[in-house]
């Protein structure tokens, strides 16, 4: 016979799957949709490079935000390890119904916001007001906000570094073909010192943290030359060739489009998996440890679970999303992605659950705020907020309610 | 507006609008110049006492005036407040509505001179059509500043930018003031002949001098707004 804790594993696991699906399908489609739309790549290009590279960003760095949601929200050692199951259980049920229903009505909710709010709610039900860890959600919510204004922050400095470097000078394209392979190589030291320092692979192939340093400097420094030998061709058509820019900054966007699918895989991934890795510890070891890692598997199907439904439902959104937003020209597109993917890798790091769709979108009024976008409609804003309060205290209920009726059913 | 529901949550979707009001703003400037491109060759032929296809060239204007219009309107209703330009809205708006005064005027000169067909007399043409000349140069020079604008908002209003911008906004001032020294000119050769004509002739002729003036400082306004968009 089976154990019916392997039973509950596949049931969670397959809502984890739906769960990383709808974020590929509409977080992953949100982000990508600023290349689309400032024609770096195609949309088809766009579904090939965030299956990839999202399932990278969740395997390797995935891990960090996971432990965060699976092991720091609750106070774990308070509640039984059966009603934890339960609970986390109902989490993913009650963030994966809300995901759904606010994608049905469009509304801009974050599933990070959903899957926190739904652990909270079965926390306070299991075990009281203070088997929430208050600090812990206080800090994660504080991120909420700052990672939208970090990336507005960061995209902001970006373009008006573009703008000083390039469109200031005598010769807009050939300052571009010197800047634009620099920042393309600082994107390349981030993503190599985010896999470097302090992880596991560090640990396996005993890196120093000096050592990773070099290997980051050095990825940055052949990645930099790389691409300033693709763009040696390239010449100006006439003295203010802007177009001749734009065209060095589409070929450039191709690299951060890679690094903001990166970075989502490695935040985004842990919303979906990360309730079913603590069912996982409790099943394998008959009790909770928050020390257990994430078994590879779970990354894995976390990882295909997002690149999944960037390829199936998110492809159409990229596509219509991409045709909404042509008036991104690239030089703008490029900031964007910088912006945000950094803001989000960053957090991953310090494992912090963030809603990458926010950030991007803090990103976008960056560069709008540069004088860099012809129109920014800010009532986006107000939807975000209005989104922010609403997710918390539904995903929270609706956690609730499904906790009940599991423990009747069960109990 | 009834957007249908696509089914997916993408916020940046909604950070963008569908169209720019740069584009709009520079989508009525064609319609204005095609305008006065019309009526000044039509002005020329009229002054020369050809009246036969005046009535066609006032319907053009009239069509034209009625196409811009709804640009305008298009452009004036949906830039609520929540949507940030990279320019002062204000200013934007002004530059705009003094675009739009250019084709009134050019509207209401067309309909006037159809309503009642003053001859020109012989002394008079050649001041008369020179005058036209400038007018539509201030409006060509205006356009030209006008269309600088994507330049400055590509390159997110670098310095290089706004000096040709401002350049181009110089060339509309100097134009201007030949039209208008032109206008004293034409209204001193008027008054000379006062007792040759007939008053109602010469209040017809002093008429159009003033209306035809009316256009280039419409474009100079256009021109003075633009200025202060892009003042630092």
């Amino acid at each position: 016979m089976v154990d019916p804790v392997w039973l509950i594993i596949g049931v969670a696991s397959a809502i984890a799957f739906y769960m990383a699906w709808s974020i590929g399908a509409n977080d992953v489609a949100n982000s990508m949709s600023t290349a689309v739309g400032a024609k770096a790549i195609t949309h088809k290009q766009a579904v090939i490079i965030a299956g990839v590279l999202v399932f990278l960003g969740a395997v390797l760095v995935g891990p960090h935000v996971a432990q965060t949601i699976k092991s720091e929200i609750i106070n774990v050692e308070d509640i039984e390890s059966n009603l934890l199951i339960l609970g986390f259980i109902s989490a993913l049920l009650a963030a994966a119904i809300w995901a759904t229903l606010s994608t049905w009505r469009e509304m801009p909710i974050s599933t990070t916001h959903s899957i926190i709010g739904a652990l909270m709610g079965f926390g306070i039900i299991a075990g009281g007001i203070g088997s929430v860890n208050w600090l812990k959600i206080g800090s994660v919510a504080a991120s909420w906000v700052l990672s939208p204004v970090f990336g507005c922050i960061i995209a902001f400095l970006v373009f008006k570094i573009i703008v000083r470097l390039i469109f200031a000078k005598e010769e807009p394209v050939g300052a571009a073909k010197i800047v634009g392979p620099i920042i393309i190589g600082i994107t390349g030291f981030l993503v190599s010192a985010s896999l470097l320092f302090k992880t596991s692979i560090s640990k396996d192939y005993n890196i120093s943290d000096f050592q990773g340093l070099i290997i980051s400097f050095l990825v940055a420094l052949i990645i930099g030359i790389i691409s300033m030998f693709l763009l040696r061709k390239t010449k100006a058509k006439r003295e203010e060739d802007y177009f001749t820019v734009e065209r060095i900054f589409r070929k450039l966007q191709v690299g951060t489009s890679c690094y903001v699918a990166f970075s989502i895989g490695a935040n985004d991934v842990a919303n979906a998996i990360g309730p079913v890795a603590g069912i996982i510890d409790i099943g394998q070891n008959g009790m909770f440890t928050a020390e257990a890692t994430i078994p590879f598997w779970l990354l894995a199907l976390g990882g295909f679970g997002i690149a999944f439904g960037a390829l199936t439902w998110g492809r159409r959104v990229m596509k219509t999303v991409g045709e909404r937003i042509t008036s991104l020209t690239n030089t703008r597109g490029f900031s964007v992605d910088f912006g945000a993917a950094t803001t989000v890798l960053v957090a991953s790091r310090l494992g912090m659950p963030i809603s990458t769709s926010h950030t991007v979108v803090g990103a976008v009024i960056g560069v709008g705020l540069a004088r860099g976008l012809e129109a920014v409609d800010l009532s986006v804003i107000k939807k975000i907020v209005v989104s922010w309060l609403l997710t918390l205290p539904i995903a929270a209920g609706t956690s609730i309610a499904i906790f009940l009726l599991l423990r009747t059913i069960v109990g | 507006m009834t957007d249908e529901l696509n089914h997916f949550r993408a916020p940046v979707s909604k950070t963008f609008r569908r169209r720019s009001p740069f584009d709009q703003l520079f989508e009525h400037m064609c319609k204005v110049r095609e305008c006065i491109d019309i009526l000044g060759k039509g002005l020329i032929k009229y002054y020369k006492g050809n009246y036969k296809d005046f009535s066609e060239v006032a319907n053009k204007v009239s069509k034209l005036e009625h196409e811009a219009d709804l640009i305008k309107r298009n452009l004036r209703n949906h830039l609520p407040s929540f949507v940030f330009i990279p320019v002062d809205k204000g200013k934007f708006m002004w530059a705009l509505r003094e675009q739009d005064a250019i084709l009134d005027h050019a509207e209401n000169l067309s309909r006037m001179l159809d309503m009642r067909h003053t001859k020109i007399p012989k002394e008079l043409q050649s001041v008369f059509i020179e005058h036209v000349k400038l007018v539509v140069n201030t409006v060509e020079a205006m356009e030209e500043a006008v269309s600088n604008i994507k330049d400055l908002v590509e390159t997110s209003f670098v310095k290089r930018e706004r000096e040709q911008t401002k350049k181009f906004i110089y060339k509309v001032h100097e134009f201007e003031y030949k039209a208008d020294e032109k206008k004293y000119e034409m209204t001193k050769s008027i008054y000379k002949l006062e007792k040759k004509l007939k008053p109602m002739d010469v209040y017809h002729l002093l008429k159009i001098a003033d209306w035809v003036d009316d256009i280039a400082d419409h474009a100079e306004n256009v021109a003075d707004w633009l200025r202060s968009m892009i003042a630092k």
